[in-house]
């Protein structure tokens, strides 16, 4: 797995975690990765949107647009059931591979 | 605030997506920019940084048009809003109601199949038919300035002869004095017998004068015409081939030219070829050349051809024609004794018109009935698309009040239309060329050059003509009611009360159109089927089934003398009744449907014409012993011939029962004695038989004067063989073969076949003729049940409500289906009365096509009707069932 597909994996793994329980519209997911990395994560509209669309695409995700009294409608996505096979996968194997990187730097620091 | 759309718009302007999803996707980064500026702002920067801030976020130009362009599939073609004012001219906006047409017609396939179906076979039979209409009467000879060309023939009517052949001296006089003609020629047609190398064979050959191929502006492709002093006695027999024969027989070696080949046993010269596609008189492959006898009124047996002069009419021909024949007859007071100035008869007519002969009525009579059908067709269609229009009121309501004209909206129902027609005349094309070929397969001998009749450019641009008229007719006045929107009552859901009245009237007017149509059709087919049903019933005063008949044909000079004959014809009738199976046999010189009709003068004693009275004329036939007997002709009264009938004792002769009862009605004729010729010192020949009156040409054929010679008094070269067998006649043909083969291997045995089969093909036209009759008229019913049920299926919904309010209100279910009921015959009664009078006027162009039945039939006349009626009433009964079970509550709620 190269270096960018990687970067792109765990991108889309973070969007999917966030679609679990329940839909969200992008700037939701952009307040919630910067809010929940504490700042180091940051989703901008160029990077996050194309990735929304590309998961959209692949029918891991699905986006409707929803009106509500009072607002402009605004577009909210949710995991489809792909989606959520390949969050379970996902997950499984982010843990393994996080596992592994501690143990490795973990022994280290030792 | 920044116009964020406005920078999003900028930045994606080199995005290849759909404008649709290009506003989705601007719209959503919008609001995201938006957002994380108010939060920006709200977090205590100022506005101008803010705005840096939002924008630094979006990156540099170009990267996020670069992300999505690696997401989103680029633009197919564009959306159509349908009925909104696009660039491209009317040419795009043709395009663009045309992808349009075509998704409406897929999401309705089944109203797609049927419309496509119904003018599909609409425009199939106009399409057939009129490729036969063109190729036998449209499309011009194939001569240079055909039209020039005419035929002129003298006619009796009270001699009972419509057409009387001209002898040597008249035709001789016509060519010495004409003045309206370029120039005349006069032919002759038989046949004759080529041996030599290969199986001998008869094929028909045609003495002409020496005009004729230049008539007919022809000329050889190799060797010449004929000269001067061709054909005259002394001078060697020479001949013309036909393209067909030289390719055939000879394999097109033009070192044929100059040759003898053997016609009748007769070496004869070839002296030239003809073009190919000459084929004049029909199936010719031999001209002679005919010598005229200038003095010779012995032989009523020339046919003309001529061509007028340049600016002469039919109408200046007929005159000269008149005018020389008069002069021909005032001049021989002794031959003919009843001439008078001013007396003579004679038709002159078009030579197409002539060759296409009893072919025109028919065709046109089946060119209007498909007419018709298209007529049936096409409102059928303008039905439904009525029905559908209306149906889409709310759809064309919305598009006016988004900004599109009428006249937009009017050329996109017309567009859809047109796809319609477009696809149903595709498809009727294709029907119409395995129709064509189904027509040319039944008929192309019976009917003059129907065998070019195909799918040529005039017939193709004929099938486009009514292909386009039929979409017009059918796609204008549903695309011109469709678009007259009331924009209020279109978008209210219950479009149906405020403007289905109007479209009632319209959708009614087309129902009784159909039934008026159909109407007329039946009547049409339904008097044809009753005279071919008279037809069948005639008695043709012989028994046609296990009859086998072959002509045989004795060349001169070989057979030149009556005691050759005799002895022939003795031997073969000797030969074939010792042949397994036959029951009788009998020669005769001409039998029922053969070709040829000889006449004589009739001259009964004691009823001798006075001066100037008409002498009168009879068909006149030599039969062999055993004839009648075979042939099944019942002698009514005395004896058939025999044996003893031989040369050495007193001439008999044989009368039909027309002659017995027009000169002994009553009394007997039997021992009475009649001449044919007006000499006086012609033999008079003593009746010793009445045999019952015979079908000749037609079995539609009034009875006329006939008389038979017995053979061996009359020996004649030429005669067929008459045998009936015990089994099927077709086992016999072999043998008959070998016994000819037998008796003179160089004589061929021609027009062999069973007079059952003759008789059937003397009906082939009428039989075709009424087979599409009635399969069009067939069409027309089920298409306008089809219209009716369609209609009054559309009214019935529209009145559900009412019809479900009745019954709550106490009606019976009986009382709202008799209520539906009626109103379908109230329909079917005004196409009736329509469709009743339009028979009345047409059926008179059917008056030559009909036999024993008039034009106005009452019989014919009510059972159409009834069978109408019967057909409206079913097609109106099952929406009529259905506004029974109409429901007041859940009509009540929909609305």
């Amino acid at each position: 797995m190269s270096d960018l597909e990687w970067k792109k994996g765990s991108a889309e793994l973070l969007l999917l975690s966030l679609l679990e329980h329940e839909s969200r519209n992008g700037y939701e997911l952009h307040k919630l990765i910067e809010s929940r990395s504490r700042g180091v994560l940051r989703f901008h509209v160029a990077s996050l949107y194309p990735l929304l669309y590309r998961l959209e695409r692949r029918g891991l995700i699905s986006g409707t647009w929803v009106e509500k009294p009072g607002q402009r409608r605004r577009r909210y996505y949710r995991l489809t059931p792909t989606g959520r096979k390949i969050l379970t996968q996902q997950r499984r194997s982010w843990n393994a591979f996080a596992q592994a990187i501690s143990r490795i730097v973990g022994v280290q620091h030792a | 605030m920044p116009d964020w759309r406005r920078e999003l718009r900028r930045r994606l302007a080199g995005l290849d997506v759909p404008p649709t999803r290009r506003a989705e996707i601007v719209d959503e980064l919008a609001q995201h920019l938006e957002e994380r500026y108010r939060e920006l702002c709200r977090s205590g920067m100022d506005d101008a940084t803010a705005v840096a801030a939002v924008l630094e976020e979006l990156s540099e130009d170009g990267a996020l048009a670069r992300a999505l362009a690696e997401v989103e599939p680029a633009a197919g073609p564009e959306p159509i809003p349908p009925g909104a004012p696009r660039t491209g001219g009317r040419l795009g906006r043709f395009g663009q109601d045309l992808r349009y047409g075509l998704r409406v017609l897929r999401t309705r396939p089944l109203f797609a199949l049927v419309a496509i179906l119904t003018l599909g076979l609409g425009v199939g039979a106009n399409t057939a038919i009129f490729s036969a209409v063109h190729a036998v009467l449209l499309r011009p000879l194939p001569y240079p300035e055909s039209d020039r060309l005419v035929t002129f023939w003298g006619t009796a009517p009270e001699k009972r002869l419509p057409v009387v052949a001209y002898p040597d001296a008249m035709f001789v006089h016509f060519q010495e004095h004409q003045r309206e003609f370029e120039s005349i020629a006069a032919y002759s047609s038989g046949n004759a017998a080529i041996s030599g190398e290969g199986e001998p064979e008869r094929v028909v050959a045609t003495a002409v004068t020496r005009d004729f191929f230049q008539v007919m502006r022809q000329t050889p492709v190799a060797g010449r015409a004929f000269l001067q002093g061709d054909g005259a006695p002394g001078s060697g027999s020479v001949v013309v081939l036909s393209h067909g024969i030289w390719q055939r027989r000879y394999g097109g070696d033009r070192a044929i030219v100059g040759k003898p080949i053997l016609i009748g046993g007769q070496p004869t010269i070839v002296v030239g070829i003809m073009p190919p596609g000459f084929d004049f008189p029909r199936g010719t492959e031999l001209w002679f050349p005919l010598v005229l006898d200038s003095r010779s009124l012995d032989n009523w047996y020339l046919s003309t051809v001529a061509r007028l002069g340049p600016g002469r009419s039919v109408a200046d021909a007929h005159r000269d024609v008149l005018r020389m024949t008069d002069a021909f007859k005032l001049n021989r007071p002794a031959d003919f004794r009843d001439a008078k100035p001013g007396g003579s008869r004679a038709v002159v007519k078009p030579l197409l018109a002539d060759l296409v002969g009893d072919a025109r009525t028919p065709l046109l009579v089946l060119l209007g009935a498909v007419g018709c059908v298209l007529l049936i067709a096409s409102s059928n269609l303008g039905n439904l698309l009525l029905a559908r229009a209306l149906a889409r009121q709310r759809e064309m309501a919305l598009r006016c009040c988004l900004g599109a004209s009428t006249g937009r909206l009017a050329a996109q129902l017309l567009t859809e239309s047109l796809v319609l027609a477009v696809l149903g005349g595709g498809l009727g094309l294709l029907l119409g060329g395995l129709g064509i070929r189904a027509i040319r397969g039944l008929a192309v001998d019976q009917v003059p050059r129907l065998a070019q009749a195909g799918l040529d450019p005039v017939v193709l641009l004929f099938a486009l003509g009514v292909t386009l008229v039929a979409g017009l007719l059918f796609g204008l006045v549903p695309a011109l009611r469709g678009v007259r929107v009331d924009l209020i009552e279109g978008l209210r859901d219950s479009a149906r009360a405020g403007t289905a009245g109007r479209v009632h009237r319209l959708s009614n007017g087309f129902v009784v159109t159909q039934l008026a149509l159909s109407l007329i059709l039946l009547v049409g087919a339904g008097l044809l089927l009753r005279s071919f049903r008279r037809t069948l019933l005639v008695d043709p005063g012989f028994r046609a089934e296990r009859v086998l008949t072959a002509r045989v044909q004795l060349p001169w000079p070989k057979y030149r003398s009556d005691t050759v004959l005799r002895v022939f014809q003795n031997r073969l009738l000797e030969a074939v009744r010792a042949l397994p199976g036959v029951e009788r046999a009998g020669l005769a010189n001409r039998i029922p449907f053969s070709p040829g009709n000889p006449q004589q003068n009739l001259l009964v004693e004691g009823h001798e014409p006075a001066s100037g009275e008409a002498i009168p004329v009879v068909n006149s036939r030599v039969a062999s012993v055993g004839y009648f007997e075979a042939i099944g002709t019942p002698i009514l009264r005395g004896r058939a011939f025999l044996p003893s009938d031989a040369q050495d004792v007193a001439p008999v002769v044989i009368v039909d029962e027309t002659i017995a009862r027009q000169y002994w009605p009553g009394g007997n004729p039997i021992g009475k004695r009649i001449r044919t010729s007006t000499d006086s010192s012609a033999a008079w020949l003593t009746i010793i038989g009445v045999a019952a009156n015979v079908k000749h040409a037609s079995l539609r054929e009034r009875p006329d004067f006939e008389l038979y010679r017995p053979m061996l008094q009359t020996p004649t070269w030429s005669s067929y063989v008459v045998i009936r067998t015990r089994s099927a006649p077709e086992g016999i043909i072999a043998g008959l073969r070998r016994v000819v083969m037998e008796l003179d291997p160089i004589l061929p045995v021609s027009d062999v076949g069973s007079l059952e089969d003759a008789m059937a093909s003397s009906l082939s036209v009428a039989r075709l003729t009424n087979l599409l009759l009635t399969a069009f008229a067939l069409l027309a019913l089920l298409l306008a049940a089809i219209g009716i049920y369609g209609v009054m299926s559309l009214q019935v919904n529209g009145r559900l409500g009412e019809f479900g309010v009745r019954l709550a209100l106490g009606a019976a279910p009986r009382q709202v289906l008799r209520l539906v009921l009626m109103q379908g015959l109230g329909l079917a009664a005004i196409g009736f009365g329509i469709g009743l009078a339009g028979a009345l006027l047409l059926t008179r162009f059917l008056r030559s096509l009909l036999f024993e039945v008039e034009p106005f039939d009452p019989p014919t006349f009510a059972l159409v009707s009834v069978v109408l009626a019967g057909v409206t009433l079913l097609a109106c009964y099952l929406p009529a069932l259905r506004a029974t079970r109409a429901d007041p509550i859940s009509v009540l709620r929909q609305e």
